[in-house]
C-alpha cells in the first residue's frame, strides 16, 4: 500500500507539469492584453508596453527561437513560462497584475472560505443524499421512491442562481431569518486558526461567532448540496438496486436477517464503491465550480475571484489557482482510489 | 461502530446547527466582536453605520494609479484634492486649497488651508502637495514605482517628465504654493479638483512603498473619513475623522461592501442589510419606484454613448454614407426602449450640463427613405452589405491583419459589457442592426471577444467596421471629452477610427487654454457643430444613473463627476 501511494504521488508531479503547460497556452490563446485590461479606456501605447516589460509579458510565451537563432542560449530560456515554472519551484506563485499583492496571500484568505462552504455543501449532501438514496431503493416503486426520483430531477436541473435568489428573497427579504450574502457580519470578530469559521469559532468557544457564521454559510451551502445531492441519491439509488437483486442478498433475507443489517451490512457496503467515485468528484467540482453560489451570495471565495481574472486577464492568479485545484483533485482522486480498499477487500494495491 | 459513532455524532452536529439557525435572531449585524451568547441588536435610532453596495471591489486605494470609479468611491472619502467639485455640480470649489491664477493663467498662486493633518498625525503643507505632485510626474522619483503608471497624470497634465504641464511647483512658503504651467490651462481647477490627484500622506507612501494603497497598505488623508481595512472582495471599512478640519462626518462607520450579483444586491436592500446601491438592472427599479421604503435617485449624466465609424474603411469616407447611417438609426427608440427613463437622446458629444454644449444643433431625423436614397446617391442603389479596406490595418505588434482593397462584411461591433453609459450594449446593438437593415445596409453584429479585446481593438484601430462606445466625463471641463478624442486630430487617430479633421484640432487647442469660459464655450460649440457637420460619429445618449436607497438615507447627494461625499449622509427615525 505504502509503494503504491508513493508511486501515484510521483506520478502527480508529470501531471500537474502538464496542468501549467496547458493553463499557460489556453490563457495565452485567450485575445486581449493584460496590461490593457488593467489600464482600461485610458491607455496609452507606451504605458501598455511599459506595463507588458514590467510583468515579462513581452518575453515569448515558451521559449524564444530567435535568441537561440543568434546563439544567445540565456535568451532562449528567458520566457514567461520558464520565469514562471522558476518561481514555482520556490513555491512563489507570483504577484496579482492589477493589484500588485502576492497570491498567496489572497489564497490564504480566500481559499477555505471556499473549503468551508465545499465541506459543509458536500456534508448536506451526504447527510440527505444517501440514506434517501438507500430507502428509495429498499422501497422501489413507492411513494417515497417516486417523490425522490422527481426530487432529485428537479434538484439536478434547478439553476442555482434562482435558487440562491428565492433563499434570500424568502429567508433574508421576507423572514428576516437569515443575512443575505457574506461570511460575517461586519464587527463580529473570529481568532483565525484554520480560517474555517465554523471550526475556528468552536475552537475559540465563540458561541456568538459559531452562530454568525452559520447563520451566513446555510443559504449558500445548501444551494451548492442541490445538485451533488439529486446525483448522489440517484447514484446510491441504482447502485442499490444492482445489488439487492445479488444472490447473496436474497440469501441473506432468507435466513431472516433484520432489514438494516441487510440494506447497510450487506448491501451498501458494495453498492458504495460507484457512489465514492461520484462524491471524490463532486467534491473537487465543488471547490472548482462555485463561481455561481458565490457570486450569488457575495461568498469570498476563489470561484468569483478567479472568473474576475480570466476576464481582467491577472495570468498569475488563473495559473495559481487552478494550479492548486489541480493538486487537490489529484489527492481527492487518490483518496477515492485508496478507499476502495478499504471498502472492498477484493481490491487490494500490494 | 466506531465510524457508526462518528457518522451520529456528525449528523446530529449538523442537524443541531440547522436548529440554531432556524431559531437564530433577525440578521441584524452586532455592533462589537461577540464573545456573549446573545447577539445585540441595536436599537434603530443609533444606526451609526452607512452600508453602501456595489458589483465590483476597489482596484486600489492610492487614486493616482486607478482608473476605476470603484476605487474613487472610497478614497474620495479618505483623501482631499486641493479643489473639489461642489456638490451636485461639476463647478470646483476650494478644498485643501485656494488659488488665483495671474493674467495669462500660467502660474496658479495657492494659499494652503492652514491646520490641517493627514490621519496618520503628520502636517499637511507645502512639502506634502509638492511630494505628491513631483511624484507622480517624475519617472525617476524613488516612489514612482517602475511597476506603477500614474495614467491620469500623464492624461491630463500632458505627459510625465519634462512633458509635463506642470513645470514646477514653487515652495513660497510652507502653506504657499505656485503651479508654473509651460501654457495657459483653463481646466487647471477641474484637474486639481479630480479624485485622482487627491493628496496623499508622504510619510505613509514612504513607509509603505509600493504597498501604499493595496489591501496591506490603505490609504491615509486628510478627508472625513479614515481607513480601517480592506477585506479584499467583500468590503473596505471606513471611520469618521474626528479632526475632520470641514464638516464633521454625520455617520461613524461607512462600509462599502461587494456584492457582485445585481438581483442579490437589490434583495440586500430590501433586506435592510445595506443602505443604498449602484448599478440596478430595470425589473428592480420598478420594484423599487413601488416600494416605499426605498427611494431613487439620478446621479445627472456626464456621460455619452455613441456609434463610431472606422475611418479605414472605403465606404465610410463618404459623407453620404455616413449620413445615411445616421437616418437609419431610431435613436429615440432605442434609448426609451433600453435606457428607460434615465437616458435621453443625444444630440452632442458634451452632454447638456457641460460648458460648450451646442443646443442648435439640428438633428438627424429618422428616416429610413432618406437613408435608402442616400445610399444611392453614394453608388449603393442595392443596400451595403460588403466593405472595402481603404489601407492597410496591422495590430500592435505590426501584423497585417486587413489589407487594403480587401471585401469584408459590413460589421457592427457592439460592447461585451454593460457600463454606465451604455446600460444594454447588445440590446442597442440588435436594434440598431434592425434599423439598418431596414435602411438598406445589411450588418452582421459583430463580438470581437471580451472587454479588454474591445478596448484593444478600440485603441489600435482595428475594429473594423461601425462600433459602439462612450464615454464618462472625469472633470466635468469639455476639453476632457472633446480634447481627449479629438485634439491630435491633425493626423488620423487610431483610437477614434482614424479620423481626422486638422480644423476641429486646431480650434480644441486654443480653447483648453483661454481664461474666458464664455470664450472656451463658443469654440467647443463651433466643434460640436463641425463634429455634425461631417457625420463624425453618431451621438446616442446620456444616461442619468439611478442609484437607489433606503428611504431613510437622509443628505446623499449624487456627483455628476467624482465621488459622492457620505459625510452629509444621516438616517431618518
Amino acid at each position: 500500500m505504502g509503494r503504491y501511494i508513493l508511486r501515484r504521488l510521483f506520478s502527480v508531479i508529470p501531471t500537474l507539469i502538464g496542468v501549467t503547460l496547458v493553463i499557460f497556452l489556453f490563457q495565452r490563446l485567450i485575445p486581449g492584453d493584460p496590461a490593457v485590461a488593467m489600464l482600461g479606456e485610458h491607455a496609452t501605447t507606451e504605458n501598455v508596453a511599459r506595463i507588458r516589460e514590467q510583468f515579462g509579458l513581452d518575453k515569448p510565451a515558451f521559449l524564444d527561437r530567435d535568441a537561440l537563432a543568434e546563439g544567445d542560449l540565456s535568451g532562449f530560456f528567458d520566457s514567461q513560462y520558464v520565469r514562471y515554472f522558476g518561481r514555482l519551484l520556490q513555491f512563489d506563485l507570483g504577484d496579482s497584475i492589477h493589484r500588485r499583492i502576492p497570491i498567496a496571500e489572497t489564497l490564504q484568505e480566500r481559499f477555505p472560505a471556499t473549503v468551508e462552504l465545499a465541506l459543509l455543501a458536500m456534508a448536506i449532501s451526504l447527510t440527505i443524499g444517501i440514506p434517501i438514496g438507500i430507502l428509495s431503493a429498499a422501497r422501489r416503486n413507492s411513494i417515497l421512491d417516486g417523490t425522490t426520483m422527481v426530487g432529485s430531477l428537479i434538484g439536478v436541473s434547478v439553476p442555482i442562481f434562482w435558487l440562491g435568489i428565492m433563499e434570500i428573497m424568502l429567508f433574508a427579504v421576507i423572514l428576516k431569518w437569515l443575512p443575505s450574502g457574506g461570511r460575517l457580519s461586519s464587527g463580529v470578530v473570529i481568532e483565525p486558526i484554520t480560517n474555517l469559521l465554523l471550526l475556528d469559532s468552536l475552537l475559540t468557544g465563540n458561541w456568538a461567532g459559531f452562530t454568525d457564521a452559520l447563520k451566513h454559510i446555510i443559504m449558500p451551502a445548501v444551494a451548492l448540496a442541490t445538485i451533488p445531492t439529486a446525483i448522489i441519491t440517484r447514484m446510491t439509488r441504482s447502485s442499490m438496486l444492482d445489488v439487492l437483486q445479488e444472490d447473496y442478498i436474497r440469501t441473506a433475507s432468507a435466513k431472516g436477517l433484520a432489514e438494516g443489517i441487510v440494506l447497510f451490512r450487506h448491501a451498501l457496503k458494495n453498492a458504495f464503491l460507484p457512489v465514492i467515485t461520484i462524491i471524490g468528484i463532486q467534491v473537487g467540482s465543488l471547490l472548482a465550480g462555485a463561481v455561481l453560489t458565490e457570486t450569488i451570495f457575495s461568498w469570498p471565495g476563489i470561484g468569483k475571484w478567479v472568473y474576475d481574472s480570466i476576464l481582467g486577464r491577472d495570468y498569475p492568479i488563473v495559473q495559481g489557482v487552478t494550479l492548486l485545484i489541480a493538486i487537490i483533485f489529484l489527492l481527492v482522486n487518490l483518496l477515492v482510489d485508496l478507499s476502495y480498499a478499504l471498502i472492498d477487500p477484493r481490491i487490494s494495491y500490494e | 461502530m466506531n465510524r457508526k459513532i462518528f457518522y451520529r455524532l456528525f449528523v446530529l452536529l449538523l442537524l443541531s446547527g440547522m436548529l440554531l439557525s432556524a431559531c437564530g435572531t433577525p440578521a441584524e449585524a452586532p455592533a462589537e466582536p461577540a464573545v456573549e451568547p446573545e447577539v445585540p441588536v441595536e436599537p434603530e435610532e443609533v444606526k451609526d453605520t452607512f452600508i453602501f453596495g456595489r458589483g465590483a471591489d476597489s482596484v486600489q486605494l492610492d487614486p493616482s494609479l486607478v482608473t476605476d470609479g470603484e476605487s474613487f468611491r472610497v478614497t474620495g472619502q479618505v483623501l482631499d484634492s486641493l479643489y473639489a467639485f461642489e456638490q451636485g455640480t461639476t463647478n470646483p470649489v476650494p478644498s485643501l486649497a485656494e488659488c488665483t491664477p495671474n493674467e495669462d493663467a500660467s502660474v496658479w498662486a495657492c494659499k494652503l488651508r492652514e491646520g490641517v493633518k493627514f490621519h496618520d498625525g503628520t502636517d499637511f503643507n507645502a512639502d506634502a502637495v509638492i511630494f505628491n505632485f513631483e511624484r507622480w510626474r517624475f519617472t525617476d522619483h524613488p516612489f514612482h514605482f517602475p511597476s506603477q503608471v500614474f495614467e491620469y497624470y500623464e492624461a491630463m497634465w500632458g505627459g510625465f517628465d519634462d512633458a509635463s504641464i506642470i513645470t514646477e511647483v514653487k515652495k513660497i512658503d510652507d502653506l504657499n504654493i505656485e503651479f508654473v504651467l509651460s501654457s495657459p490651462m483653463a481646466p487647471f481647477l477641474a484637474n486639481l479638483a479630480m479624485d485622482m490627484f487627491a493628496i496623499s500622506s508622504p510619510a505613509a507612501i514612504q513607509a509603505a512603498g509600493e504597498a501604499y494603497g493595496t489591501p496591506n497598505g490603505g490609504c491615509v488623508g486628510t478627508g472625513p473619513y479614515k481607513f480601517v481595512s480592506w477585506q479584499e472582495g467583500t468590503e473596505i471599512v471606513l471611520v469618521a475623522n474626528e479632526e475632520y478640519w470641514g464638516e464633521p462626518a454625520k455617520v461613524k462607520n461607512v462600509i462599502i461592501r461587494v456584492i457582485p450579483d445585481d438581483s442579490a444586491r437589490f434583495l440586500a436592500l430590501q433586506a435592510g442589510d445595506i443602505d443604498a446601491l449602484e448599478q440596478a438592472v430595470v425589473e428592480d427599479l420598478i420594484t423599487a419606484e413601488a416600494d416605499t421604503n426605498l427611494q431613487i435617485l439620478t446621479r445627472p449624466a456626464l456621460n455619452t454613448s455613441y456609434l463610431a465609424f472606422n475611418f479605414k474603411i472605403l465606404e465610410f469616407q463618404d459623407i453620404r454614407v455616413r449620413e445615411a447611417v445616421a437616418h437609419a438609426i431610431d435613436r429615440e427608440g432605442l434609448i426609451s426602449n433600453f435606457f428607460g427613463k434615465y437616458g435621453s437622446v443625444a444630440t452632442n458629444f458634451l452632454p447638456p450640463l457641460l460648458l460648450g454644449h451646442n443646443a442648435d444643433i439640428k438633428d438627424w431625423t429618422f428616416d429610413p427613405e432618406l437613408s435608402k436614397s442616400l445610399l444611392a446617391d453614394a453608388g449603393f442603389p442595392d443596400g451595403l452589405k460588403e466593405v472595402t479596406v481603404a489601407e492597410d490595418v496591422t495590430d500592435a505588434d505590426g501584423n497585417v491583419l486587413y489589407t487594403a482593397g480587401e471585401k469584408i462584411p459590413l460589421r457592427l461591433y457592439y460592447m461585451p459589457v454593460t457600463r454606465f453609459y451604455f446600460p444594454a450594449a447588445k440590446e442597442v446593438g440588435e436594434g440598431m442592426a434592425a434599423n439598418l437593415n431596414a435602411a438598406g445596409f445589411n450588418v452582421e453584429l459583430y463580438l470581437e471577444g471580451d472587454w479588454p479585446t474591445y478596448l484593444g481593438g478600440r485603441r489600435n484601430g482595428t475594429l473594423m467596421g461601425l462600433y459602439l462606445l462612450g464615454w464618462g466625463g472625469d472633470n466635468g471641463d469639455p476639453d476632457n471629452f472633446l480634447g481627449y478624442f479629438y485634439s491630435s486630430g491633425a493626423e488620423p487617430i487610431a483610437r477614434e477610427g482614424w479620423y481626422q479633421n486638422a480644423d476641429l484640432a486646431a480650434i480644441l487647442q486654443e480653447a483648453v487654454t483661454l481664461p474666458v469660459p464664455e470664450d472656451r464655450a463658443a469654440l467647443y460649440r463651433q466643434a460640436e457643430q463641425m463634429l455634425h457637420d461631417d457625420v463624425a460619429r453618431i451621438w446616442l445618449g446620456h444616461n442619468n444613473t439611478p442609484l437607489i436607497l433606503s428611504a431613510a438615507v437622509q443628505g446623499y447627494v449624487p456627483q455628476p463627476v467624482g465621488a459622492e461625499n457620505f459625510e452629509y449622509v444621516s438616517f431618518s427615525n
